[in-house]
């Protein structure tokens, strides 16, 4: 038991919601026997990396986020039970045999790379801009692994990542909440004029043209094909598996691609979404592909396949109090830190900086300089204490501000009174004093 | 009390008074004739040869040499490669129609040429390693390492401006677009900084690849075409400029049969381009630099200029 492996939850049907999480969890079942990891389910604001998936190997208690690095953290430190079918040939083989697998390599470098520039923002579009498919499908799978205060706050930050990531593909019309709010909510009155058509009755009457009848979706479904097209033609000319089993060092891919190539092809294919256009062109154009994903699932992630069943844990040996509720708030008010205007972006820096300094020469001098190794002794009473002081600091200006606003007059009183000063007698100067005293006298 | 205004314009109904309009009347005072246009204007605007306009020097530009920018040094080799005639004119993003640079002014008179492109979509897979891994970690070396800084200053932040603060704010925002579109590329929500090791693994990894390709070729240039195509110019538009600007040299000894990217020059991109597979980019590289640069045909277009 020397590796934990940190990924967002299951969703899906499938272990993980998130493809390179998804693809890290299939290489680890392909290549290392159940007894030697472990998969926490996790999220990006409880490992020190604060990107997932991450790889904590206990042997050197070393932090490894992101698929490309932990596939080269295993093959460089691999566990007892590791079997690489992607290891250089013996010396003694032939030169083709080698050339064949320098070549094999090139290629699986190109198809992640591919992968993760192409069929990454694909599957955004798909899962995540989608207004339908992300309120209908991606935000309450979200919503199922996460504990409770976090759905208000890390789905979204995803979902943002996600738009931005799909940004060159100039599809945000598929995103409607955004359309929604710019609209806001004047402009029914401004349309309808002085007639107030409830709002019922004017929907279905306003739909007058094909264009505002059909969905987003619908309405720019060539672009979408194409865009689809593009990818998928790419990968679907790829043999991903090797023709037989025996054949295994023949093969035209990596283990590794093949399990980033399942990951996002998998999370196209198998989510139930309400807006299905990704789907049904796999279904028709790539039945390839989609043999491909099923059988390597059943192989990967069924009982009986090769790595067993997939050995989940609840907490990690560490004695990681991340999950635990003061740990979940904690992640809670990390979070909403990061979300306030003005200081957030500045917050979340500086907190990862801290995170990514902590004993940068102890990790130099083990030779770990290629991989994100981010090590973590002893910082956990510091880590209590930053929190504590925020805590008091947070306490302090809330007390301040609750202490000012007691101290504001009460609503409606008037701030300010003109009294009418009393005008008497003896107000008047020395006749005035004079005459008052005769009166007085007189009284 | 009507009778001022009336007289000039009967038709109008309020009435101008009288010194206002005297006033009035003498505007203009006087009318400068229009100004000519600049000299220089004559050969950016017209010409029978089309004209790309690229970050450059005005010195480079009158040479004909390469840019100090991947995107427009891309094209610029693309179109020597491809014989076409045209001059280049520095310019900046400011003058762009589309706001990115390059961009092409055709000339008024236009004749086709095609240029060979292989047909396969493998070629897809490899221009991912490009657009990926090899441009992040250009930006990171040129814009996001401190050790760069200079020479940061030198291509974009000097020629701009020669205020001291205006060159600050510049500098400011050109490392945080670039830190930007970095972190767009690697998903990482929560996270606002840039891992540069991994990237450079990335990159590393990225140019063997490259190297690996380019020796399965018979012919010297990238899928075994016949002649160098689009894919060729725009590997040679990160390889040359990495091997001029960003290049050190490194000792021997710390290349570890190439299986390493060598450590004490982990940073230093020309050395990776060098050292990747058995040195093949650089070969590639020198051929491509040749061909386009050195040819007496393209003397001859420098010559016109």
């Amino acid at each position: 038991m020397v590796l934990e492996l940190h990924v967002w939850g299951p969703a899906f049907h499938l272990p993980s919601i998130d493809a390179e999480c998804l693809a890290a969890v299939a290489y680890l079942s392909q290549t290392t026997n159940s007894a030697e990891y472990r998969l926490i389910q996790s999220s990006p604001s409880a490992v020190p990396t604060h990107h997932l998936p991450a790889l904590h190997d206990l042997t050197s208690d070393t932090w490894t986020s992101g698929f490309g690095p932990i596939t080269a953290h295993i093959r460089a430190h691999p566990p007892p039970t590791f079997r690489d079918n992607d290891a250089s040939p013996p010396p003694g083989s032939s030169h083709s045999a080698q050339s064949r697998q320098r070549a094999a390599a090139a290629d699986a470098t190109a198809y992640s790379a591919f992968l993760t520039a192409h069929a990454a923002p694909l599957l955004a579009l798909s899962l995540y801009v989608s207004s339908a498919n992300w309120a209908a499908t991606t935000r309450p799978a979200y919503s199922a692994i996460l504990p409770f205060p976090l759905p208000w706050i890390e789905p979204s930050a995803v979902r943002a990542a996600m738009a931005d990531r799909a940004g060159h593909l100039g599809m945000s019309s598929l995103d409607t909440d955004a359309a929604d709010a710019e609209k806001g909510s004047g402009d029914s009155v401004s349309s309808a004029g002085w007639v107030q058509v409830p709002a019922s009755l004017r929907s279905k009457m306003a739909a007058t043209s094909v264009k505002e009848a059909l969905t987003p979706e619908q309405a720019s479904r060539i672009r979408l094909d194409g865009m689809a097209a593009d990818v998928l033609d790419v990968l679907a000319e790829v043999e991903w598996e090797p023709a037989s089993a025996t054949a295994v060092d023949e093969a035209t891919t990596t283990t590794a691609v093949r399990c980033l190539a399942f990951a996002y092809l998998a999370l196209m294919l198998l989510p139930d979404v309400p807006r299905p256009w990704l789907k049904d062109v796999m279904r028709a154009r790539y039945p390839g592909l989609c043999d491909f994903i099923g059988r390597f699932a059943i192989d990967c992630f069924s009982a009986g396949g090769a790595g067993g069943p997939l050995p989940w844990a609840t907490s990690s040996s560490g004695g990681s109090s991340s999950n635990s509720v003061g740990g979940v708030c904690a992640r809670f008010a990390h979070g909403l830190a990061g979300e306030m205007p003005l200081v957030g972006r500045q917050w979340r820096r500086w907190w990862t900086q801290r995170g990514k300094k902590q004993q940068p020469e102890e990790q130099h001098q083990k030779g770990l300089g290629k991989q994100t190794v981010v090590t973590r002794n002893g910082s956990k009473n510091k880590d209590v204490l930053l929190l504590a002081g925020a805590g008091l600091a947070t306490l302090a200006v809330v007390n301040a501000a609750v202490f000012w606003y007691r101290a504001l007059p009460p609503f409606g009183a008037p701030v300010q009174t003109w009294r009418l000063p009393l005008v008497s007698l003896s107000t008047l100067g020395a006749a005035g004093a004079m005459f008052a005293s005769v009166l007085s006298d007189v009284e | 009390m009507s009778a001022p205004a009336t007289t000039t314009t009967p038709s109008r109904r309020l009435p101008v008074p009288r010194p206002l309009q005297k006033l009035f009347d003498c505007v203009p005072l006087l009318t400068y004739e229009a100004n000519g246009l600049p000299a220089r204007s004559q050969s950016a605007t017209s010409g029978d040869l089309p004209t790309l306009y690229v970050f450059t020097s005005d010195e480079d530009a009158r040479l004909g040499a390469p840019s100090f920018n991947p995107g427009c040094l891309k094209w610029q080799t693309f179109l020597r490669l491809a014989g076409v005639e045209f001059r280049i004119l520095p310019s900046t993003n400011h003058a762009s129609p589309t706001g990115s640079l390059p961009f092409l002014l055709p000339a008024r008179t236009t004749d086709t040429k095609t240029a060979p492109e292989p047909e396969t979509l493998r070629l897809d897979a490899y221009q991912a390693l490009l657009d990926l891994p090899i441009r992040n970690a250009w930006l990171q070396a040129l814009y996001l390492d401190s050790d760069q800084s200079a020479l940061l200053d030198r291509l974009y932040i000097e020629p701009a401006s020669s205020s001291r603060w205006i060159r600050t704010t510049l500098r400011h925002q050109l490392r945080r677009a670039a830190e930007q579109e970095i972190l767009k590329t690697t998903s990482t929500p929560s996270s606002t900084t840039v891992d540069d090791k991994a990237l450079y693994a990335a990159a590393w990894d990225a140019f063997n690849a490259l190297a690996v390709l380019l020796a399965e070729s018979e012919t010297g240039w990238f899928f075994s075409s016949p002649a160098p195509t689009l894919f060729d110019a725009s590997v040679f538009a990160y390889t040359h400029l990495m091997l001029q600007l960003l290049d050190a040299p490194d000792d021997d000894d710390e290349v570890h049969g190439g299986l390493m990217p060598p450590r004490s020059n982990l940073r230093r991109l020309g050395a990776m381009v060098r050292n990747a597979g058995s040195g093949e980019l650089a070969l590639h590289q020198r051929r491509v630099r040749e061909l386009a640069w050195l040819e007496p045909a393209a003397v001859a277009v420098e010559g016109i200029l």
